[in-house]
């Protein structure tokens, strides 16, 4: 089969680059080996969080100061303010709501109280410009029965810290009984499965209902509805008599799991071609190009395309993986940027840098990459397979997938950067 | 150093990194709290199961054994294997009377065939469905297929099989019950199109069962016989250069991967050359090697369903694009959700209402998509759907089938028979 | 400076939770002393919740030290009636590789026949047979009485055994100094670990039980025991490799022994001297990694492809011989002093030396003298008397406590009464909430949580680890450890010490990843870094004075 482009990987980076390829006419294949890191998604992305472990206020300024082999760097602050203005109306054309700005940073709550810098921030996520001064009153934190993905206690913390006055509440919904008997399967998306329409309804009530008791100013509760759409949220938001906040919950992440599918039948309603649950497992290079790839499912029908992305993302979604011995990419063994030696990958402190974070994929100015020191023309990687960057560190996993997905796409596009 | 260089064991259930992702795709879970969901029933029982096999857990087997875990799990972790694996080696009760009926589809095909107008109307009668759902567990709800009075081979000897050696290629197909049975037509239709594209298409020496519901069931001695008497014809029939073609998805991915999967059957000499016919064909036509003409007149708004064990195979974009190639074909995409059947599991009387459940988000999509029919590879889906939604059911070979212009695409590739 | 129960006076203290003085403890109560048990950290937080698991035969002393393979053989035997719940009886095989000498297999099963030990010879493919995941080249083998043992189990239950005997025990109290009149020592001076806050304690008797650590506790009182840490590394596999503890049959060296250990499998040791001031700062290096994986892979080559979940590093005590203060010669047996005749010094012995297997006979020995010093006269009933959990007159069957909406008893279930044997009777399921699962690799119930949280001396999360198994399963915590600390705030109302609890606690699990990050432990440290610090932001919170207890 012939594709313009084929994107290995089906996560957030792999679909926006496909859905601006795809927008611009071309002949678009993901392939995707299962689902996504989306899928643990915050509720929120971030541009730069981070620098030198202060928070940033300003993502575009501090971006000019990023050493050069950092992605950010080979794309430039005025690229990136260009592309960064671009994203939400892209995802709210994929059905997903996201609010903030590049130009300074929000904050966002985090499932144990925690405020954390972030750039753009899903419909109904509980954020505040500055943590210090938060704008809620006297807050109720509600949480329904037998849910144990979400810590009202280290919310009313987090609060108590600000000077907020907390009470939390936990309440019972008959139409979640079934699921409360699985000892296992009381989980977020699966509880968002069921709060919709008149379940959504009843939940308003009994919050009102709270509300009326404690005489709160603001509710907080688990990310818990708007599974499929944003429609359960907004539903909810109209019927509850005070403003009502979402706060992410441990995995599974509703929103995130929402992003992942509205941009996934964004892709296909467009007519992407998504192929979910196969992995390539070879490419046949010819002269310092990709001419085709094979996966596990399609056999021996390959997959040939005039461009290919490496969307594949980190050790997490496999497209870095270590041995004792080495890091290597593991489709194509592709050239990467790792230290040979074991001892320096991890820091023995959890919470310290972690060298492994920041390596990946060797690649130039245009996100090329190489395979034994030979540039590759038609194959550039996007995201977080990378190297150069430590996205925990830096709090910049979101904006590094998104900026680079939209430069190759366009690269792409002008026919840029190919045969040297 | 040459250690620890994958983290491969038996089953592969160490690679899962507990991410949970798996148990938001299964589509039990959310109806049914007594399964423990794909996470917990595959890796981390297995885990247990290791331990000490008094750990296996009965409610392994409200598994649909769909595999949409497999397809949704980052890391590869072959979890609805893993499950239907301890199924077959730690339940110890035997499979009851009513599972064992269910599983052996073709001999219950071949004796209904027989009668089929009695067996038909029998079991639409409401005191023998009273005594199906009370005796044995089948749910009086459910609708039966109807068996058809001819089988498709008795049909295709009569009036297929002596042209078919005439054309200048050739492939063989695996029919499987459901056309055997109950829907003959699919395999005359496989016929029109392939005979209209210039191959000949042949029987195979000898086919059973493929085995999916004798192995859903753990009747797995005489799935494995089978699979055997399978494997044994499909290796004489790609040693005379036919590859094989199925209409059935769930047959196709059973003989290409559970029977080595589940089975230990190493089919690894001939997996490649069994497939799926509307591969088959869009690969044909996509190398340009043969061309297929349309009916002017053809015109209906068609829903495509993803049958689970399509998903798995990851070929839907066959069937998908062969479908968009009719310019009068409106092509609707559904999302790609189980139905809730899953071949035998739906008749039973325990998990009928778990599976209606499961379907009811396809079925609102396809009444609300006000389709003229849904596409779909798999026949247990078709009886699901077409229960479910009234809405009528056609297997993509059939629905190209009747868009074909026959003479005139024999004519563009230069057939004459 | 209040005594923290209310009692003037105890007839002894007990120093250190690991096996050795909670077993003490069980004595010295059941014999009806009054007694204090004090630990500085939490039970089985030093040598004894670090080491094999391995419920030896003594097959692997028969030929270098008879003494200590006859007290193995005995206690193994009296494990087994006493400790049920702690016990699995898996059977145990000397393999003779082909590098190996075959004629040491006959000197082995010499050695293990005059010491009591039966050890059949097996064709190699019989041992095949019994335990496939042996290597198939093996030329020789051993079946001996073997077997695999909870040394967590095992504590908590002697802890429970004492408590119900009438004992008290502090855990998170340290021994910061004796009390003395003259040359006699008449109490201890306890510090909260936690809080900082010390207390005095009083008894005719204190037993230093401290493992290692009881080298410090003698210069405390003003003794000197010669002990010498000498540090050995496992490493534990995902899943359980073997079912049947798989020995070398050579001279007792690195890497040779694997051991199924509940739910998976431990490969082990080295075995490398120490400067006693480290004995606090174990870390696993690459080349310990190396060495395991590369002589284990000899014994069961399936671990060149098995997923580790960790590495760590236990100390053992190994004491001079009292004459002999330079530390050449290491008695392995047990070693049982009393100051009072040794050192001139009253009412302190210490009880060192020995290994998990013997703590039992260790702490009978340590009681029967305590005894003799006390004037009582009672006899020890230990071996006799089963633990609480392991009660023979019990029947904790599967099919009388399932859960109702389900088929037959659940997984987590069957893993509690495992776990904690008829006491899992305890475990309530008030609500559906109760049967909820928190870790979901190692089968823990919301019930279960409660249970040792209420039972069980459990303050923080890695109390309740070392329980109930929570964290100890695939996903080393990542999945469960919020939803324990979720759990605990409830009972300790203090949200910012359980967050910090969980920072530490993550730290802790990642400790015993990093020195074998790759594979899908890497994957599993990477998405652990994602939630904890990513998601959550709980780096914030931690705190180097956090890591107290895990050390």
């Amino acid at each position: 089969m012939k594709y313009d482009t084929i994107i290995i990987g089906g996560g957030m980076s792999g679909l926006v680059a496909g859905i601006r390829l795809r927008k611009a006419g071309q002949k678009v294949a993901i392939v995707s080996a299962g689902q996504s890191a989306l899928h643990f998604n915050s509720g929120s992305m971030s541009l730069l969080g981070h620098e030198q472990g202060r928070d940033v206020a300003n993502p575009l300024v501090a971006i000019e100061r990023l050493h050069p082999g950092h992605p950010y760097s080979k794309l430039g602050a005025e690229t990136i303010r260009k592309y960064a203005s671009e994203v939400a109306p892209l995802f709210a054309e994929a059905g997903v709501t996201l609010k903030g700005s590049a130009e300074r940073n929000h904050y966002r709550l985090t499932p144990i109280g925690m405020f954390k810098p972030a750039w753009l921030t899903l419909e109904g996520y509980a954020s505040v410009d500055d943590p210090k001064s938060l704008p809620w009153g006297k807050v109720l934190v509600v949480n329904v029965a037998g849910f144990v993905d979400f810590y009202p206690q280290f919310i009313e913390l987090g609060l108590s810290k600000a000077g907020l006055e907390c009470v939390s509440r936990t309440f019972i919904l008959p139409g979640l009984e079934t699921l409360r008997k699985s000892a296992t399967e009381m989980r977020a998306t699966n509880i968002a499965r069921v709060l919709k329409d008149e379940v959504v309804l009843e939940m308003a009530s009994q919050i009102n209902s709270y509300l009326k008791e404690t005489g709160s100013d603001t509710v907080l509760m688990p990310a818990i509805l708007g599974l499929y759409d944003e429609n359960p949220i907004r539903l909810l938001r109209s019927k509850v008599v005070k403003p009502i906040h979402l706060v992410s919950t441990m995995p599974m992440s509703v929103g995130g799991m929402r992003a992942q599918m509205s941009l996934c039948k964004y892709f296909q309603k467009l007519g992407g071609t998504y192929l979910i649950g196969d992995k390539v497992t070879a490419g046949r290079f010819e002269d310092g190009s990709l001419k085709a790839v094979s996966t596990q499912n399609l056999g021996d029908m390959p997959l040939e395309a005039d461009n290919f992305i490496l969307a594949t993302g980190s050790f997490f979604s496999h497209g870095l993986e270590a041995n004792p011995t080495s890091i290597y990419e593991p489709i194509f063994g592709l050239d990467v940027e790792a230290s040979e030696h074991r001892p320096e990958w991890c820091d023995m402190d959890i919470y310290k840098k972690q060298n492994y974070m920041q390596y990946g994929v060797v690649n130039d100015d245009d996100f090329h990459v190489f395979l034994q020191g030979r540039r590759i023309d038609n194959l550039r990687a996007v995201g977080a397979v990378l190297s150069g960057c430590n996205s925990m560190k830096e709090e910049s996993g979101g904006g590094v997938s998104l900026m680079t997905s939209l430069k190759v796409a366009d690269d792409i596009l002008n026919g840029k950067g190919g045969k040297k | 150093m040459n250690y620890q260089e994958q983290n491969i064991s038996a089953n592969n259930f160490e690679d899962c990194i507990k991410c949970t992702i798996c148990t938001v795709y299964c589509p039990v879970t959310p109806f049914n709290p007594n399964y423990p969901g794909p996470k917990q029933a595959g890796p981390d029982g297995e885990r247990y199961r290791l331990k000490k096999p008094y750990f296996y857990d009965e409610a392994l087997k409200y598994c649909l054994n769909c595999k949409r875990c497999e397809v949704a799990c980052p890391s590869n972790v072959k979890i609805g294997d893993i499950i239907q694996s301890a199924r077959i080696k730690y339940t110890k009760s035997k499979p009851s009377l009513r599972d064992t009926m269910l599983a052996n589809t073709d001999f219950v095909g071949t004796m209904s065939s027989a009668f089929a107008p009695i067996v038909n109307a029998t079991l639409k009668l409401k005191p023998v469905k009273v005594v199906l759902d009370s005796v044995l567990k089948i749910d009086e709800h459910r609708q039966f297929p109807a068996y058809s009075s001819q089988k498709f081979t008795t049909w295709y000897k009569k009036e297929a099989a002596q042209k078919q050696d005439r054309f200048a290629n050739h492939v063989s197909y695996f029919h499987g019950c459901y056309v055997q049975y109950n829907y003959p037509q699919l395999g005359k239709d496989l016929v029109t199109v392939m005979n209209a594209v210039g191959y000949g298409v042949h029987l195979l020496e000898k086919e059973r069962c493929c085995g999916v519901a004798k192995i859903a069931n753990r009747l797995v001695k005489e799935a494995t016989r089978d699979a055997n008497i399978n494997l044994a014809s499909i290796r004489k029939s790609v040693a005379d250069n036919r590859v094989v073609l199925g209409t059935s998805s769930t047959c196709t991915f059973t003989m290409r991967d559970e029977y080595p999967h589940l089975l230990h059957i190493d089919n690894a000499d001939v997996r490649d050359d069994i497939m799926l016919a509307t591969r088959f064909l869009f690969n044909l036509v996509d190398e340009g090697k043969v061309k297929l003409v349309f009916r002017k007149d053809f015109h209906k708004r068609v829903a495509y369903h993803t049958p689970c064990h399509m998903e798995k195979l990851g070929w839907s974009v066959y069937s998908t694009s062969l479908l968009k190639m009719i310019p009068g074909l409106d092509f609707v995409a559904l999302d790609s959700v189980c139905c809730g059947i899953a071949g035998t599991y739906g008749f039973k009387k325990e998990n009928y209402k778990y599976s209606q459940e499961i379907g009811s988000a396809l079925f609102k999509q396809i009444l609300s998509e006000r389709v003229d029919a849904v596409a779909t590879d798999c026949e247990t889906c078709k009886w699901q759907i077409e229960m479910s939604t009234g809405v009528h059911v056609d297997n993509p070979i059939s629905i190209v089938a009747q868009a074909l212009d026959v003479e005139a695409t024999m004519k563009a590739n230069g057939v004459s028979i | 400076m209040d005594n923290k129960f209310g009692k003037k006076h105890y007839d002894v203290i007990v120093i250190g939770g690991g096996a050795t003085g909670a077993g003490t403890a069980r004595d010295c109560a059941m014999r009806g002393l009054k007694t204090l048990l004090v630990e500085r950290f939490d039970f089985t937080a030093g040598a004894t919740g670090r080491n094999h698991g391995l419920l030896h035969s003594g097959a692997r002393y028969a030929v270098t030290d008879q003494e200590s393979a006859t007290e193995c053989i005995k206690e193994n035997m009296i494990l087994r009636r006493i400790a049920r719940h702690c016990v699995e009886d898996t059977g145990g095989l000397f393999v003779t590789l082909p590098e190996d000498d075959l004629d040491y297999q006959k000197k082995f099963v010499e050695a293990c026949m005059k010491a009591g030990i039966s050890a059949e010879v097996l064709d190699p493919k019989e041992a095949l047979l019994i335990e496939p995941a042996v290597n198939k080249d093996i030329i020789g083998a051993v079946r001996v009485p073997d077997g695999a043992i909870d040394p967590f189990r095992l504590t908590v239950a002697n802890v429970v055994s004492a408590r119900r005997d009438g004992a008290d025990v502090l855990t998170y109290h340290e021994v910061v100094a004796f009390e003395r009149e003259q040359n006699r020592l008449t109490g201890v001076r306890l510090r909260d670990t936690r809080t900082g806050e010390e207390t005095v304690e009083h008894a005719d008797l204190m037993i230093n039980a401290g493992g290692i650590w009881g080298h410090h506790i003698a210069e405390l009182a003003g003794v000197k025991v010669n002990m010498f840490p000498a540090k050995g590394a496992l490493l534990i596999f995902g899943h359980r490799v073997n079912d049947v503890v798989i020995n070398r049959c050579r001279k007792p060296a690195d890497a040779d022994i694997l051991v199924p250990g509940d739910t998976i499998s431990l490969i082990g040791t080295t075995s490398t001297r120490l400067p006693y001031d480290q004995i606090d700062n174990m870390e696993v290096t690459p080349e310990e990694v190396d060495i395991l994986l590369r002589e284990g892979i000899k014994i069961a080559p399936s671990l060149a492809y098995t997923r580790i979940l960790r590495a760590y590093a236990g100390v053992r005590p190994l004491v001079a011989a009292d004459n002999d203060p330079s530390g050449r010669t290491i008695s392995r047996g047990i070693v049982c002093l009393d100051h009072a005749t040794r050192d001139g010094l009253d009412g302190f012995i210490t009880i060192t030396g020995g290994k998990l297997m013997t703590y039992r006979l260790m702490a009978e020995w340590a009681t029967d003298l305590a005894c003799k010093k006390l004037g009582r006269t009672a006899k020890c009933q230990t071996a006799e008397t089963p633990l609480p959990g392991s009660e023979l007159d019990k029947s904790y069957g599967p099919e009388d406590h399932k859960k109702s909406h389900i088929i037959e008893l659940s997984t987590d279930q069957k893993a509690a009464e495992g776990r904690h044997g008829s006491l899992s009777e305890q475990i309530e399921y008030k609500t559906e909430d109760d049967e909820a699962l928190v870790c979901e690799c190692e089968q823990v119930s919301v019930g279960e949580i409660k249970y040792a949280i209420e039972h069980l001396h459990v303050g923080n999360l890695i109390n309740l680890r070392r329980r109930t198994r929570m964290g100890m399963g695939t996903c080393q915590g990542e999945l469960c450890a919020c939803r324990a600390a979720g759990i605990l705030v409830n009972y300790n109302k203090c949200a910012e010490r359980t967050l910090r609890d969980l920072s530490s606690f993550i730290n802790e699990r990642w400790k015993g990843m990093y020195p074998v990050s790759w594979g899908e432990t890497l994957v599993e440290g990477q998405f652990m870094s994602w939630l904890y610090e990513g998601v959550c932001g709980i780096d914030q919170l931690a705190r180097p004075e956090d890591l107290i207890d895990a050390k």
